[in-house]
């Protein structure tokens, strides 16, 4: 009895509740949006917070899985980042040789100032250890004893020696030579010598200790030493030689001349 | 008059070694290195021609060397006149008729010359001092230099014994006696 009852109320309330599944879903979803209100008020909070713990999660995830790309991105921009250093040094180099080339320009305007006479090489040291060499002018054209001697590339040396009709000169690459240059952008100075070591080279000594040798830097005579003018090219610095104590490193400078195949040579008379 | 031909005959061979060490010797460098015929040439002197001769010869081509190319003169005259003396002596104690001993005089000389020029460079015109370069220099100038002796070695012993003959005589060898 008791089972036949219970069977009619149930039957009777899900009657109910499909009429009102059937009413509801025939309501739109405006006429709801207070029902929706009490809803969304009690779950958009928790929704909320769920939602900052997967992203940060998510996040973070994304984060270690890029861990190659973003070690790529980073060689890719330490690449860009030499590439720009060098474009920036070979920029400064640019620049430094335009005000050497600008300088040279003036040097010729200056060389223009000098009274200088043409000469052939008629002999050349015989020897291992020296370098020197014979011209074909004297006393008679106006030559005399600690007279510079130029090329067009450059210095080449002073006359030792004069007779009437020849002179000696002893180049800037001879053992025995000394002369006294600056470096054409720091304006350092500094003292070239011939070398053994190479003979075809200078060895430039006493350099500063604060002094910045850039490879490549342009010598040039500084005027003092009473024999040659000042602003003469000498030649270009081939590599720096450090050694322990720092006022002992050294320079090998590439002459500007080529003393192997010179052949006609200028001395400035005044 | 053999004596003074002979004398001639050296200064002009001076002239031609000179010649030779300026334009032929350039192009056959070892290494960038030149042989120096002149220390060979006074090595010979001394060895074959008499030290009353050989070493005012010497002086003089020395001389004529200095003004020639020289930067200082004096400072060849004084090495090669040097090398007539050191050959005399090599030759009062060591025989001339050994190739080896030949090549071991040029040796000696071309050390001694090259040295003391060097000392006196140093000395009188402030060349800097580098020991190690001067010294691959001069092993590569010794080499030359006695490859040339070799090559040179039967003309030298040919017309040095004729020198000697002119100017010591035929010597009598007494200890044989």
């Amino acid at each position: 009895m008791y089972n036949k009852k219970t069977g009619i109320v149930g039957i009777i309330i899900t009657i109910i509740i499909l009429i009102l599944l059937v009413f509801l879903s025939n309501i739109s979803i405006e006429k709801l949006s207070a029902v929706e209100n009490i809803f969304s008020s009690i779950i958009m909070p928790v929704q909320n917070g769920l939602t900052y713990l997967k992203n940060k999660i998510s996040g973070n995830d994304e984060f270690f899985s890029n861990i190659s790309t973003l070690k790529q991105e980073n060689e890719q921009l330490k690449n860009q980042n030499a590439q720009l250093e060098q474009s920036l040094r070979e920029f400064e180099i640019i620049k430094s040789e335009n005000d050497t080339l600008k300088e040279y320009l003036n040097l010729t305007e200056k060389y223009s100032n000098y009274t200088t006479k043409a000469a052939y090489i008629i002999n050349k040291d015989l020897g291992n250890y020296s370098n020197i060499f014979v011209i074909n002018i004297g006393k008679d054209d106006g030559i005399d004893v600690n007279m510079t001697v130029i090329s067009e590339k450059g210095l080449v040396g002073h006359v030792i020696s004069v007779t009437n009709s020849t002179a000696k000169v002893q180049t800037i690459i001879d053992t025995s030579s000394s002369l006294s240059a600056t470096m054409s952008t720091s304006r350092d100075s500094l003292i070239c010598k011939g070398t053994l070591e190479d003979k075809y080279c200078l060895r430039a000594t006493y350099i500063p200790t604060s002094a910045n040798i850039i490879q490549g830097d342009k010598i040039e005579t500084s005027g003092m030493g009473g024999i040659y003018p000042k602003g003469i090219l000498v030649g270009t610095i081939k590599s720096v030689i450090n050694t322990k104590n720092i006022t002992d490193r050294y320079a090998i400078i590439e002459p500007a001349v080529d003393f192997e195949k010179i052949e006609t040579v200028l001395v400035i008379t005044k | 008059m053999k004596r003074v031909l002979i004398v001639i005959s050296m200064i002009i061979l001076f002239f031609i070694i000179y010649f030779l060490q300026a334009n032929f010797f350039t192009w056959f460098t070892i290494a960038g290195v030149y042989p120096n015929l002149f220390v060979i040439m006074a090595l010979f002197v001394g060895l074959f021609m008499s030290k009353s001769t050989g070493i005012p010869l010497m002086l003089f081509l020395g001389i004529c060397l200095d003004f020639f190319i020289g930067k200082k003169v004096g400072l060849s005259a004084i090495m090669l006149s040097a090398i007539v003396i050191i050959g005399g002596l090599l030759a009062k104690n060591f025989s001339k008729d050994s190739r080896i001993t030949i090549i071991l005089m040029t040796i000696a000389a071309t050390v001694i010359y090259e040295i003391g020029f060097y000392i006196l460079n140093i000395m009188l015109l402030g060349t800097a001092i580098e020991i190690v370069p001067f010294a691959k220099i001069l092993l590569v100038e010794i080499l030359y230099n006695v490859i040339l002796t070799i090559i040179f070695y039967p003309l030298i012993q040919k017309v040095g014994y004729y020198i000697e003959e002119a100017f010591k005589g035929t010597k009598i060898l007494t200890r044989y006696f």
